[in-house]
């Protein structure tokens, strides 16, 4: 039997790999769905303004991108666990 | 340059009687911006349109009725065509129309005739397979007759009700059909029948007499003579359109040209006797126009010019660049047009958008190909936003061809000998990467990620760093040097003293190890952001605390170009591996699993970089604009200018 208690280092490096891997993927897909929720009001309001109006193209694009922020800090969340831990 | 160009405000006055010749000269001169008279007075009124107005555009609706009849479309004139203006246009548009829309009303007339025959005919093939000419259907006093597709035998069915009756069957399209002809007593009880049967279907007799077979012999004939006609008149018209399509085109704007002369009277201030004409001018073209109006008008009309402070809102503006960062005045103008005390900030697009979208893309391959599209539009497009759009590209392909070089990539393939995740690979050009000012080329993306992060972020803060400097200059100009301190300076020393910190403060934080609070940059950091807090609150209250988070999202969102950057090469790389690995060189032999498996890792391969030049046109593209329209034009953009549209017109097809 494997005594628990002794455990080899390598697996421990492959199981802490594979855990840094699925968090940063949880990290860019929570984020990017949550910045996809705030945009997507936005966006249809922006394309409604512009309709009426093609002025409104510069201010739509601003508000709309807002929320994209969040999935940007998501991805950096991400690169950082990925490549600098 | 940075600025918009210098204009001045003039006002233009004279008789009635100079008008015309007034406009001409301006239509031809194609620098005044007129601005709209709009308050009436009780002497000065708005002017009428001239009297020529209402021939000119009565002449040009018929002849774009023309072109529109021939199905003409604008094409890039070959050579100029010179039009002089006289009573003979009247004619030739006259009998043009005359001739095209009597074709046309034909064309129309042939095309309903044969939906009519067309429609005949369909309904009289089903009595084809039935041995009675079509008028034997009807006239008659004591029968009823049914006629129609049904799926059962008809006869036993009928016997059941009575035996008198004839009864015709035949087939059309694998479908039963019959004619029946009863008794009318029966008439009640047969209908009742037939309803019930859910596999009958009606078919109505055509109004014809004769034989199916002549009558469909007879329709077809007809119906081929029509097609015939048809086909005679739409050649008539194509000759048409071939011969005078040079003659509408010139004359359509020759007319609309006209048109515009005649109208623009009513954005003129008029009185009984003379006219007003207020509008702007770029400053460097005044002396021009005041020694054409004395030339051809002499002192009937006078040109003043406005010295005095006018509201900046009113003032036209023409952004004025050097030819090659005139296409991104595009970008510029699809977001907003700046006001005229503004700096135009096209020059700076033009070093940092073809620079971001290379950072991103930086592969030689998409980077030959992308310059190859943008060139060939340039060639098909000569003028307007695509063409802008075109040389947009080209300029981006050719720092993504670069980039490429610095990258190592062609194709996802690797240009220069690499050692990637520890295996070493062989580039296309079999050497190992120069070594260019200090650093070892080719610099792999995703072996450098740590590095390139920290330069995209080094990349985020100068360029917004340059937006607060641009701002602080627009606010220094629109109101004063205080106003700018609090507005810009205060976020400018955040930002600065934001970045010393978090350059100390994070290194110590990875490592765990104590604060460096007694280090002089961590103390100079802190200071400037406090005293860039203290500012933005003294300037624009404490609600501007909550903006400050802002700042840091702005940085990060630079690391999208790293990250685009990454999956676009991520992508070349699947493709490449999945291609040469499992199906062109299967284990390092290459075409090891047959030339069949070779072929299919080749459409891979094509297919899949397709895909990727499509992403990595619009990917690079949409994100470095964002870049600029969001992270940058926000630290000091203000825009709401009104475009300068000179009066006049740039003859396309015709001559003066």
């Amino acid at each position: 039997m494997v005594d628990p208690s002794v455990v080899d280092p390598a697996i421990v490096a492959a199981n802490a790999k594979g855990i840094i891997a699925i968090g940063a993927g949880i990290a860019v897909g929570l984020c990017g769905i949550g910045a996809g929720l705030g945009e997507q009001a936005i966006g249809a309001a922006a394309v409604g303004a512009m309709a009426e109006d093609e002025k409104f193209f510069g201010k739509g694009l601003l508000m709309t991108v807002i929320p994209e922020s969040i999935a940007i800090f998501g991805l950096v969340v991400a690169l950082i666990l990925l490549f600098v831990f | 340059m940075l600025k918009p160009t210098k204009m001045t405000k003039v006002v233009i006055a004279g008789t009635k009687d100079q008008i015309e010749p007034t406009i001409s000269i301006f239509h031809k001169l194609n620098v005044l911006h007129i601005t709209d008279f709009s308050k009436e007075t009780e002497d000065f009124k708005i002017g009428r349109p001239l009297k020529t107005a209402s021939k000119f555009s009565e002449h040009l609706l018929s002849l774009r009725a023309i072109s529109n009849q021939l199905g003409l479309k604008e094409s890039e004139p070959e050579k100029l065509v010179k039009v002089e203006l006289s009573s003979d246009i009247d004619e030739k548009i006259t009998t043009l129309q005359k001739e095209v829309s009597s074709r046309f009303d034909e064309l129309r007339n042939i095309e309903s005739r044969l939906k009519e025959k067309e429609d005949l005919l369909s309904s009289v093939k089903p009595f084809f397979s039935l041995p009675l000419s079509l008028e034997s259907y009807s006239g008659y006093e004591t029968l009823k007759v049914y006629t129609g597709y049904i799926d059962i035998d008809l006869e036993s069915q009928l016997i059941k009700i009575h035996s008198n009756f004839e009864l015709f069957a035949g087939e059309y399209e694998k479908r039963k059909i019959f004619a029946l002809f009863i008794p009318k007593e029966f008439e009640g009880e047969v209908q009742k029948f037939l309803q019930e049967e859910r596999t009958y279907v009606e078919l109505k007799v055509p109004p014809l007499k004769g034989n199916p077979p002549v009558i469909v012999d007879e329709l077809t004939k007809e119906i081929t003579g029509l097609k015939e006609k048809y086909s005679l008149i739409k050649t008539e018209l194509d000759k048409l359109k071939e011969e005078y399509s040079e003659f509408i085109i010139a004359t359509d704007e020759h007319l609309s040209i006209e048109t515009q002369k005649s109208e623009v009277p009513l954005k003129f201030a008029t009185s009984v006797n003379a006219f007003i004409i207020d509008g702007w001018v770029p400053s460097d073209k005044f002396g021009e126009i005041e020694a054409e109006l004395q030339k051809n008008i002499g002192g009937n009309v006078y040109l003043t010019r406005i010295e005095e402070e006018i509201d900046e809102k009113e003032i036209p503006i023409e952004l004025e660049n050097p030819g090659p960062a005139k296409p991104f005045e595009l970008l510029i103008d699809t977001f907003a047009t700046p006001k005229y005390k503004e700096i135009d900030p096209s020059l700076f697009l033009f070093i940092t958008y073809p620079l971001f979208y290379a950072l991103m893309l930086g592969d030689v391959g998409y980077g030959i190909i992308i310059t190859a599209i943008g060139f060939v539009i340039t060639q098909k497009f000569k003028t307007g936003g695509l063409n802008a759009i075109a040389m947009i590209l080209i300029l981006s392909g050719i720092f993504s061809t670069i980039f490429g070089v610095i990258y190592g990539e062609f194709f996802g393939f690797p240009i220069f000998n690499i050692v990637f995740q520890g295996h070493p690979e062989e580039g296309i050009l079999g050497i190992a990467g120069p070594l260019i000012a200090g650093i070892h080329l080719p610099i792999h993306r995703f072996e450098s990620v740590k590095p390139l992060l920290l330069l995209c972020f080094a990349i985020g803060i100068f360029h917004v760093l340059l937006g607060y400097i641009i701002g602080f200059r627009n606010e220094v100009v629109k109101h004063d040097l205080k106003h700018a301190v609090y507005a810009k300076g205060s976020w400018m020393m955040v930002l600065i003293g934001g970045v010393l910190l978090i350059a100390k403060v994070m290194p110590s934080l990875m490592s765990k190890s104590p604060m460096p609070t007694r280090d002089l940059i961590f103390l100079a950091g802190a200071g400037l952001m406090l005293i860039g807090v203290i500012l933005l609150i003294k300037g624009e209250g404490f609600i501007s605390i909550l903006e400050l988070p802002t700042l840091l999202s702005n940085i990060l969102s630079y690391s999208r170009i790293l990250a685009i950057g990454l999956s676009s090469a991520g992508i070349a790389l699947a493709v490449n591996t999945m291609s040469m690995d499992l199906f062109i060189r299967p284990k390092g032999i290459l075409l090891g699993g047959g030339i069949v498996l070779a072929l299919s890792g080749v459409l891979i391969l094509f297919i899949g970089h397709l895909i990727n030049l499509l992403l990595g046109i619009l990917g690079p593209g949409i994100h470095s604009l964002r870049l600029q329209y969001v992270e940058f034009f926000t630290k000091f953009y203000e825009g709401g200018g009104t475009k300068y549209l000179p009066f006049g017109h740039k003859r396309k097809y015709t001559e003066e």
